[in-house]
């Protein structure tokens, strides 16, 4: 009978055996054993963002921009929006220029706006899309969909697999377009797709009036034999490899006790200084704990997760830049609690000196007004990139300043173009030394927005 | 007109005579020759190994699997029994699961998974636990000995005295077929003794680790099998 004790052993040397194993076991051995202290957190702004509020702000009527004002945009709620004159009477924003900085913001920015030293902004990206899936897959991976196909890996399964196959939970995704596509990849990175965090702890919960985890653990051992014998008789084992290193990792997972931890409740307590009561981003705040603590606790790699509500086509559009405001404010909030949180394995240094944050959307919206006194879908993009790897204080690129269309950034290797989203997430790969083309079909390193 | 009547007439009786004459005459017949041998030109043995790797049977199925071996019920009804009233904690609600099992949200644009992952597999493990403790409870527990045509999962009687292979087998063969879809005796030879050693372990583990389990040891030991079967990854993976 295999013993709890020999499944164990069984475990280790299946992490040994991996470097001489079957391929997606031996994909381990080709990975520098380095970069093991850095975390990532990935934030999608699901619906498409006014970039103008923001990132490219725009305040005066040129060309076919129509400036946010008050006509259309509730601004009572918007911390950093200052009347400015605009025509017939209406107003619209003054320009946020943060002391000490050269960076040039709209009111949307919000509590962000005291960290521009900590952040980067690429500008003009160019999305050639305005559909949802289309742009959010994009965003994520690089590559457009094939039909309806993911055609590539995202961002963060690509770096837990470079960076964080060892962690107990590399990639937790929450209702974040993560995708698991192509070879060298491993099993245990499949993103963990999850539709809240407290749904994480009512997994891991166990009835205590039937069994006990021993009784547990003895069935579990037994399934990873079982899919072992069965990866050796298949023809391809890659799945069933993968179930096995699954097993495992359920294994760790219950013995680890994190459903204490990972519930909604547990997460608000142990970490006040996140706003759980914002109107949009109160339920995004949460995942935003969750990140802190599962980094604390060295249990991911990385964490994404999406704040809704960007797709304001209509009379919705009035609370966008409040959005805006509260997505701004929730990253400044995480950034200063990873200030204060140490590094799980690195003596005296901060969490936040070892994170990297990349905040994405699936395209812009148009800079006309429309009908419904809304904005719609444009093919313009910005990001956000927090990261001490990256050149802060700077925006790179821009777009066209009376259409709002991206413009050419600079000469690639394959002429002047604009920079589009495989640029920078090849960019993102390459700061922590992993070749964008293990991943990658597209995308060129932009080295002037890495610190020299 | 006199001349173009005559014309025609002598044309019609040309074409009768001429058409009579043509099926008069015998079919032409083919005569079979031998076709000639093929030399083969390379021999290739023929490739009846699989193209691809496993698949993930798509989470709509499974949960559809799950409410057929519970009695095919609506996914209400199984998340109300798997619950029950008793405060065990078995189960919550399906929203608590979806996303872990799978399934795509078509608001978010969120796509169904089609990979296994770790926090799927331990939901697999909470799923199949709730179904196999309450599915023993209404098959072997519910007072007055049940027919086995009504029993759910356990649709066979436990063996009474000392657990041995033979002893242990038809019962095995009967979850077996319930969940995998044939019988254990197709299945590679190891399997029957390695789910006895585990059904030896729990009943033994059982016996003196919890006392207050609601499950006697060979109870919570076929309980344990049923939990090995809908977990086992032939159940998840076509």
């Amino acid at each position: 009978m295999t013993t709890r004790r020999t499944f164990l052993k069984l475990l280790s040397a299946g992490t040994l055996a991996a470097f001489g194993g079957p391929p997606s076991r031996r994909a381990l051995a080709d990975v520098a054993a380095s970069s093991g202290t850095e975390f990532f957190v990935f934030v999608h702004a699901a619906g498409g963002w006014d970039v103008t509020l923001w990132a490219d702000p725009r305040n005066e009527a040129r060309g076919i921009i129509h400036p946010a004002s008050t006509e259309n945009t509730d601004t009572s709620k918007v911390k950093r929006w200052v009347d400015a004159p605009l025509a017939d009477g209406t107003r619209t924003f003054e320009l946020v220029c943060p002391s000490g900085s050269n960076l040039v913001l709209g009111p949307g920015i919000g509590d962000l706006a005291d960290m521009t030293d900590r952040i980067t902004i690429v500008n003009g990206i160019a999305m050639n899309t305005v559909a949802h899936p289309d742009g959010s897959v994009y965003s994520a991976t690089g590559r457009h969909p094939e039909g309806g196909r993911v055609a590539a890996s995202s961002i963060d399964t690509m770096l837990s697999n470079e960076l964080g196959r060892e962690q107990l939970l590399p990639t937790v995704s929450i209702r974040f377009p993560s995708s698991y596509v192509g070879d060298n990849l491993d099993r245990r990175v499949v993103p963990l797709a999850i539709d809240d965090v407290g749904s994480i702890s009512r997994t891991l919960a166990r009835s205590a009036l039937y069994d006990v985890s021993g009784e547990r653990d003895e069935v579990t051992a037994l399934l990873s034999a079982e899919a072992a014998d069965l990866a050796k008789r298949a023809a391809y084992a890659g799945v069933l490899d993968g179930m096995d290193l699954q097993y495992g990792g359920l294994h760790r997972m219950l013995s680890s006790n994190l459903q204490d931890v990972f519930s909604a409740g547990g997460l608000k307590k142990a970490h006040p200084e996140f706003d759980y009561k914002s109107r949009f981003a109160g339920g995004p705040a949460v995942n935003a704990a969750f990140a802190v603590e599962s980094m604390k606790r060295n249990l991911v790699r990385s964490v994404s997760f999406a704040i809704g509500g960007f797709d304001t086509h209509g009379n919705n559009y009035r609370t966008h830049a409040q959005l805006q405001q509260e997505t701004f404010d929730l990253l400044a909030s995480l950034v200063r609690s990873l200030d204060a949180t140490p590094h799980p394995t690195k003596n005296g240094a901060k969490l936040s000196e070892h994170t990297h944050i990349l905040v994405v959307s699936e395209f812009c919206r148009t800079p006309q007004i429309n009908l419904n006194m809304g904005r719609d879908h444009y093919p313009n993009n910005s990001a956000l990139v927090i990261s001490p790897r990256f050149r802060t204080n700077f925006v790179f690129s821009k777009s066209d300043p009376e259409q709002l269309l991206p413009m050419k950034a600079k000469t690639f290797a394959d002429g002047e173009r604009a920079i589009s989203p495989p640029d920078l997430l090849a960019t993102f790969l390459a700061a922590f030394e992993v070749n964008p083309r293990k991943y990658m079909r597209d995308g060129e390193v932009v080295r002037e927005l890495l610190k020299a | 007109m006199l001349a173009r009547r005559a014309f025609i007439f002598v044309s019609l009786f040309a074409s009768s005579v001429c058409v009579s004459a043509c099926a008069a005459a015998p079919p032409p017949v083919v005569v079979p020759v031998a076709a000639g041998s093929l030399q083969p030109v390379a021999i290739t043995p023929e490739d009846t190994t699989p193209k691809e790797d496993l698949r993930l049977v798509p989470p709509e199925v499974t949960m559809r699997t799950y409410l057929r071996l519970f009695g095919a019920l609506t996914p209400l009804d199984f998340q109300k029994a798997a619950r029950g009233k008793d405060g065990s904690n078995l189960f919550d609600t399906w929203d608590d699961y979806v996303a872990a099992l799978g399934f795509p949200d078509y608001r978010l644009d969120v796509p169904r998974q089609t990979q296994t992952n770790a926090l799927m597999v331990a939901t697999f493990e909470r799923v199949g636990v709730a179904l196999c403790d309450r599915a023993l409870e209404h098959d072997w527990k519910a007072g007055e000995p049940r027919p086995v045509a009504e029993r759910v999962v356990f649709a066979f009687d436990p063996p009474k005295g000392s657990m041995t292979t033979a002893a242990f087998a038809p019962g095995f063969d009967v979850l077996h077929r319930t969940f995998l879809g044939y019988p254990a005796s197709l299945a590679p030879a190891e399997r029957t003794a390695r789910f006895l050693a585990l059904y030896d372990a729990v009943a033994k583990s059982h016996a003196k680790a919890d006392p207050k389990s609601r499950f006697t040891p060979d109870e919570e030991a076929w309980a344990a099998v049923c939990y090995g079967l809908v977990r086992h990854p032939e159940f998840h993976l076509y």
